[in-house]
């Protein structure tokens, strides 16, 4: 928790350091008139004291787990930040550095992790390691050996409940006889040494302490673990209180790198190009694993039909999409936004109140709403203007659809953004520039409205490359469509990211990897596009340099 | 523009305050009867779907469907009753203020001190960190939960009081996005202050952190307002995150708790409840907004210019 | 404006130390949570059924002297559990639909439950067989679910015998004005494969077909096969361009509203409209969804609600004692229906419920010549093709051509 905001660095900055490119001369004389506060001091030492004890506190777990690698970042990372605010270098890190911890643990790393699964095969059926897929097969072919007995189970040890050694003791239900099993096998035990409950449940037993659930839950693991062998399989444990006999039908066999059933005899052979064991007429096990496939996903995406056909024009939707949202909602947000602001009005404070309540409700609520209110025979719109209009099942009405429900929802976003913005432009400049004798539409063209877009420009950027990946917007609305007959894979309102997720995710289980490598390719188009546009804004952003 | 091309302050071809005596309405209708046009039309427009929630919610059936404005049944407060009675609403309530306070607060901390270094300082690397900023959170959040539950899997088993099922993880993850949009919204705002003030305030001696915090905050003092605000309503609507981090039903928050709702066959059946749920979440966010008020309506920077 | 200043930076100092102070709090939290004595099992359901399951659980923690917790997951249960195994954090037991067990098997996320011939003896055979999967029990099962034809009996005294008969009673009351619609049957503008598959079937389309061992076969894929052309040849003609009896208007949001709304005498729709139907007051009976006159039987899916015992959970021995023990007894599955009304899967709790509910041994009935809902993998990607082809045929499409389509794509989504 490094939120120190950097006290006040004692006065005289390092040249070139300075927050503001002011000219030398002034910089020097600021060196004179540096002060130091008393409560920017206080600040200081309390944050730095706060990241001390934190990395303590998080310190001893990972000692105890013997993490490390954990424990160098911990360290390197909080004698950097002490670095970082005691020396009066840095001054722009200061600044950045505690937003950007955070940044890096949960954005950034997340983001190169799920783009470095785009190099695999990684989804459903192929989540895990090559080990773990063995050990599913292997305990999903674990069958019940025809005709064997049901056991009633008691779990029980030599030694302390809590470490000692444990051991399987069991009633056989047809026999009332009483066995004791441990990984060695089955030994029976007289009747005068057990005492046994009706239902066959051993309750005492000579030489051994029985657990009772609490204390056997607490070594679950062991439990499950314990495999007694028998002359037809083996003896597990089904939950505490009884056992079966069962084999596992199918094992790994190590010498042919393959799966073998002992009942059929039919191998699957691992095939580490695709991780999954494959048999000679081609039939693959459900269970696989995790294998690099190189650029298989991205040749995919280049070269599937499916998403190559309708790639064009989902992406110039795509573009009036975002753009659409983001226009749409400016435009109606500022003019709200400038018809409240006058100090005139009267009752700004009602309406603002209601004007963002759009906002404040959950928006999947309201989505809901929405698509109730386009219905072609219930809905309100039809109703209200005697219409029949299918709108969400034709493409151009569905489009104009999902855009005024963006508009809806996005629209007291901006209206609060240019409130706040207009706000912050002096009104001095705008009763100057009517006492200039400047008509209200003038003075807001030449000093209100640039203003606002310096203000509001960034925001504009990043609100377009926001709605560009919108997916709730369509998902919950029109999920899409409409669909042509013809075609159940590419809707009239489909965006790019909703398009490939029903192309990932719609099918027969998830495909992280190749879901990873579709939006590494939409992350490229955005990062382009805004990458451009953000070039422009340079000019601006250096008006007041 | 368009649109406002089109209101009645050009049509009017509205003459400057106080010069000419023009016709009384026509006057005030072209200095503030088209604000309030405008502002009962947005209204409206804000709201007309909100009244289909509130009919849901006093309709005894609590059905959604928007042919029946007015409850045919009649009026009824049952679903408010029900909903205390049959969920742990009252907590969700409290997990979500708590949440989204204090996420919103020290959220706007992180990004504003990042966004007064993006616009007033000058750095290698400071375009494309802020390029990359927004990039970031390009990526599909959907992708992303697998390699959260990697990250949180860990964490929980050295840290059990910041893992899963804690509000506190999802405090911290929620301030890996702090960054993002409200860095670049605030940076926006920066921009916008002359840079004569900070430039007169370090020859009168004031180091970065005075000029930061006595200065420039004060200044932006709408904007931070406005910036906490979606903030908060960003975390108190935020769902895909919540829903990964708290199962406990005790530690849900609003969106969860009130999707939980709504799932599968029960959406009919709820949906009474779930609107008086909707209509309450709303409350929070007007109390914060109306606390907010003063500071994103103000004379504050007329006074600070002067100054 | 001295005053506003300090305002803000207060504002921004307590957030500092807001944020500061999270991680210093975190500690006595930790020490509450140090281990039980005993194990502690985690279940995870959704929000319904951790209401339900929460006081059977917490009794089981008690005389077994282990902590239980029941934990509620929103959204994306199967995923979550999926994802949440995988890196080791997720529950011990599980709770969710049969159809599910595919998805959980291809990623080793559920172990198969050893019920002994008693115990299997007592449940519902339908729902034994909705959790055996590759010849192995993955599932307890515990609830039944399934789709029946729900009347109002006050427009439409006559169960229709046949879908004809429906749509000609249905025409009547809405000539007489006393509906609106003929049919509430869901489709929505992407359409609804599970409603319209009670009249697919009838019509004499198949999704998949059955293997040797008694599983379904994906290699043998029955959409865009002559049989569902046909099939969709006659739902569409009770489509908005013929009868007008299916429409896109219809959907899952508003179906039950409208039937409880008085608008539509006839509703395709399961147990949980039930109490929608009833606190509108309407006088109703259930009856089997009826098919084609000459065609076959409608076949409405079956759905189970099952528990299943995790494979890489932390307690799995008591997780397995939970399930194959606790759960297979007939007061928690009494106690299940009394939380969410659907017939339980094991005879011996439904006997004990039926007298005091009619409608179960109707649904019941309803489902009897139903099919179990398909759990293998590959029925993830007939959902959403079939759906959409169904709604674009009901809006008046060319049932071959969408048909082939949907299979083509189908055919293409599976492994």
């Amino acid at each position: 928790m490094s939120t120190s905001p950097s006290g006040p660095g004692p006065a005289p900055q390092a040249p070139g350091r300075e927050p503001v490119g002011s000219r030398p001369e002034k910089r020097r004389a600021a060196r004179d008139h540096a002060t130091t506060t008393m409560t920017g001091l206080a600040a200081k030492v309390v944050l730095l004291g706060l990241v001390a004890g934190i990395a303590i506190w998080a310190a001893f777990p990972l000692v105890e787990a013997e993490k490390w690698v954990g424990l160098a970042l911990l360290a390197a990372t909080t004698a950097g930040l002490f670095y970082l605010y005691l020396t009066r270098r840095h001054v722009p890190a200061k600044y950045l550095v505690p937003g950007t911890l955070f940044l890096v643990a949960f954005q950034v790393f997340p983001v190169l992790y799920t783009a470095s699964t785009a190099f695999t095969n990684f989804g459903d059926g192929h989540r895990g390691s090559k080990q773990d897929a063995i050990v599913a097969i292997q305990t999903a072919s674990v069958k019940q050996v025809p005709g064997s007995a049901e056991y009633a189970l008691t779990v029980a040890t030599k030694g302390d409940p809590a470490t000692g050694p444990l051991v399987f003791l069991v009633t056989d239900p047809a026999t009332g006889t009483v066995s004791v099993g441990d990984a060695d096998g089955l030994r029976r035990l007289g009747p005068d040494e057990v005492t046994v409950a009706p239902g066959g449940k051993v309750t005492a037993a000579d030489g051994f302490t029985v657990l009772n659930f609490g204390q056997a839950s607490a070594r679950s693991q062991e439990i499950t673990e314990l495999v007694v062998p028998t002359a037809g399989g083996a003896l597990r444990s089904s939950g505490l209180s009884r056992a079966y006999e069962g084999t596992a039908v199918r094992a790994y066999d190590a010498g042919c790198d393959c799966i073998r059933d002992s009942e059929t005899g039919r191998t699957w052979a691992a095939d580490e190009s695709t991780g999954s064991f494959v048999a000679a007429d081609g039939e693959r096990l459900a269970q696989g694993w995790k294998v690099g496939v190189g650029l298989r996903n991205f040749t995919r995406v280049l070269t599937d039909e499916n998403i190559s056909g309708p790639f064009l024009g989902t992406l110039i939707w795509n573009f009036a999409f975002a753009i659409g949202s983001t226009g749409g909602t400016f435009i109606l947000g500022t003019l709200v936004a400038l018809a409240l602001h006058s100090p005139r009005m009267r009752g700004t404070n009602l309406y603002r109140v209601l004007l963002i309540l759009p906002y404040a409700m959950p928006s999947f609520a309201m989505l809901l709403i929405w698509r109730d209110m386009f219905n072609t025979d219930f809905g309100l719109i039809n109703n209200l203007f005697g219409l029949s209009v299918n709108w969400f099942g034709q493409e151009w009405s569905a489009r104009a659809a999902v855009l005024l429900v963006q508009l809806w929802l996005g629209y007291p976003y901006m209206f609060l953004v240019a409130t706040g913005a207009l706000q912050a432009i002096p009104r001095e400049l705008t009763e100057a520039s009517s006492v200039d004798g400047a008509s209200p539409w003038q003075s807001f063209r030449s000093v209100t409205m640039p203003l606002l877009l310096i203000a509001l420009s960034p925001l504009l950027i990043s609100s377009f490359a926001y709605n560009f990946n919108n997916f709730n917007a369509i998902y919950l609305t029109t999920e899409g469509g409409p669909f042509p007959a013809d075609n159940p894979t590419n809707g009239a309102t489909d965006l790019l990211i909703t398009y490939t997720y029903r192309l990932a995710f719609g099918g027969q289980g998830a495909e992280f990897g190749f879901a990873a490598a579709i939006s590494l390719f939409i992350f490229t188009i955005v990062a382009v596009v805004s990458a451009v546009s953000f070039r422009r804004t340079r000019k601006q952003e250096e008006v007041y340099a | 523009m368009t649109a406002l091309t089109g209101s009645p302050v050009t049509d009017a071809g509205s003459p400057p305050v106080g010069r000419r005596p023009a016709p009384r309405g026509n006057r005030w209708f072209a200095r503030v009867g088209w604000r309030h046009l405008v502002a009962v039309l947005a209204v409206l427009f804000s709201l007309f779907p909100i009244a289909f929630v509130l009919s849901a919610a006093l309709n005894p059936l609590g059905t959604l469907s928007s042919t029946e404005l007015v409850p045919t049944e009649g009026v009824s407060f049952g679903n408010v009753s029900e909903l205390f009675a049959r969920t742990e609403f009252a907590r969700w309530f409290v997990n979500s203020l708590l949440i989204a306070g204090l996420a919103s607060l020290a959220s706007i901390a992180l990004s504003a001190l990042a966004a007064y270094a993006f616009s007033r300082m000058r750095f290698r690397g400071r375009r494309v960190g802020l390029l990359s900023l927004l990039l970031i959170q390009m990526f599909p959040q959907f992708l992303a939960i697998v390699a959260i539950f990697l990250i949180f899997t860990t964490v929980t088993d050295l840290w059990p009081a910041i893992g899963f099922n804690t509000p506190w993880g999802l405090f911290l993850l929620y301030m890996g996005g702090a960054l993002g949009v409200n860095t670049w919204l605030m940076k926006g705002f920066f921009d916008t202050l002359p840079r004569e003030l900070d430039e007169s305030a370090t020859m009168d001696g004031a180091t970065h952190a005075q000029i930061f915090f006595r200065i420039m905050l004060p200044l932006v003092a709408p904007i931070l307002a406005v910036t906490g605000l979606l903030a908060f309503i960003g975390t108190i609507n935020e769902f895909l995150m919540a829903n990964v981090f708290l199962t406990d039903t005790d530690s849900k928050t609003l969106a969860v708790g009130m999707y939980g709702l709504l799932q599968g066959d029960e959406r009919n059946n709820n949906f009474g409840i779930f609107a008086v749920a909707t209509l309450l979440t709303a409350i929070p966010t007007v109390l914060v907004f109306q606390f907010l008020q003063r500071y994103i309506v103000s004379g504050l920077t007329a006074g600070a210019v002067k100054g | 404006m001295r005053i506003r200043t300090a305002g803000v930076v207060a504002v921004f100092a307590l957030a500092l130390a807001a944020s500061g102070c999270g991680g210093d709090s975190d500690e006595p939290a930790t020490k509450e949570s140090a281990k039980a004595a005993g194990g502690k099992l985690v279940i995870w359901a959704d929000d319904k059924r951790t209401a339900a399951l929460k006081p059977f659980a917490e009794k089981f923690g008690q005389e077994n002297g282990v902590t239980v917790e029941v934990q509620a997951v929103s959204k994306d249960l199967q995923t979550n559990f999926v994802t949440a195994s995988q890196q080791g954090s997720g529950p011990d037991v599980v709770v969710g639909a049969h159809d599910w067990i595919g998805n959980m098997v291809q990623n080793g996320a559920i172990d198969p439950v050893q019920l002994t011939a008693d115990q299997k003896g007592a449940f519902n055979e339908t729902a034994v067989k909705a959790v055996t999967f590759n010849g192995q029990l993955y599932g307890v099962p515990y609830a039944m679910e399934n789709l029946a034809l729900i009347r109002n009996t006050a427009l439409a005294p006559e169960a229709p015998k046949t879908i004809e008969d429906l749509v000609a009673t249905g025409k009547k009351l809405k000539a007489e004005k006393k509906a609106s619609e003929i049919l509430c049957l869901q489709s929505g503008q992407n359409g609804d494969a599970y409603h319209i598959y009670p009249l697919y079937t009838s019509a004499g389309g198949y999704l998949f077909g059955t293997a040797a061992n008694g599983d379904y076969d994906p290699t043998d894929l029955g959409v865009g096969k002559p049989e569902s052309i046909e099939a969709f040849k006659k739902i569409g003609a009770l489509g908005e361009k013929g009868e007008g009896a299916l429409k896109r208007s219809i959907t899952p949001e508003n179906s039950i509203a409208t039937f409880t709304g008085k608008k539509c005498a006839f509703l395709v729709s399961g147990p949980w409209a039930v109490a929608d139907v009833k606190k509108a007051n309407i006088a109703y009976d259930i009856t089997p969804v009826p098919g084609f006159a000459g065609g076959k039987e409608a076949q409405p899916f079956v759905g189970v609600q099952a528990f299943y015992v995790a494979s890489k959970g932390k307690n799995k021995a008591l997780a397995q004692e939970f399930v194959a023990n606790y759960v297979t007894r007939p007061d928690l599955a009494v106690a299940l229906y009394q939380a969410e009304p659907r017939p339980p899967a094991l005879t011996a709790a439904l006997d004990q419920v039926k007298g005091s509910d009619p409608d179960l041994a109707k649904f019941t009935e309803a489902g009897e010549n139903g099919q179990v809902l398909p759990a293998i993998p590959a029925m993830a990607a007939i959902w959403d093709p079939f759906g959409k082809a169904e709604a674009a045929v009901i809006g008046g499409a060319d049932p071959a051509k969408t048909i082939t389509a949907a299979g083509k794509t189908i055919a293409g989504q599976i492994k």
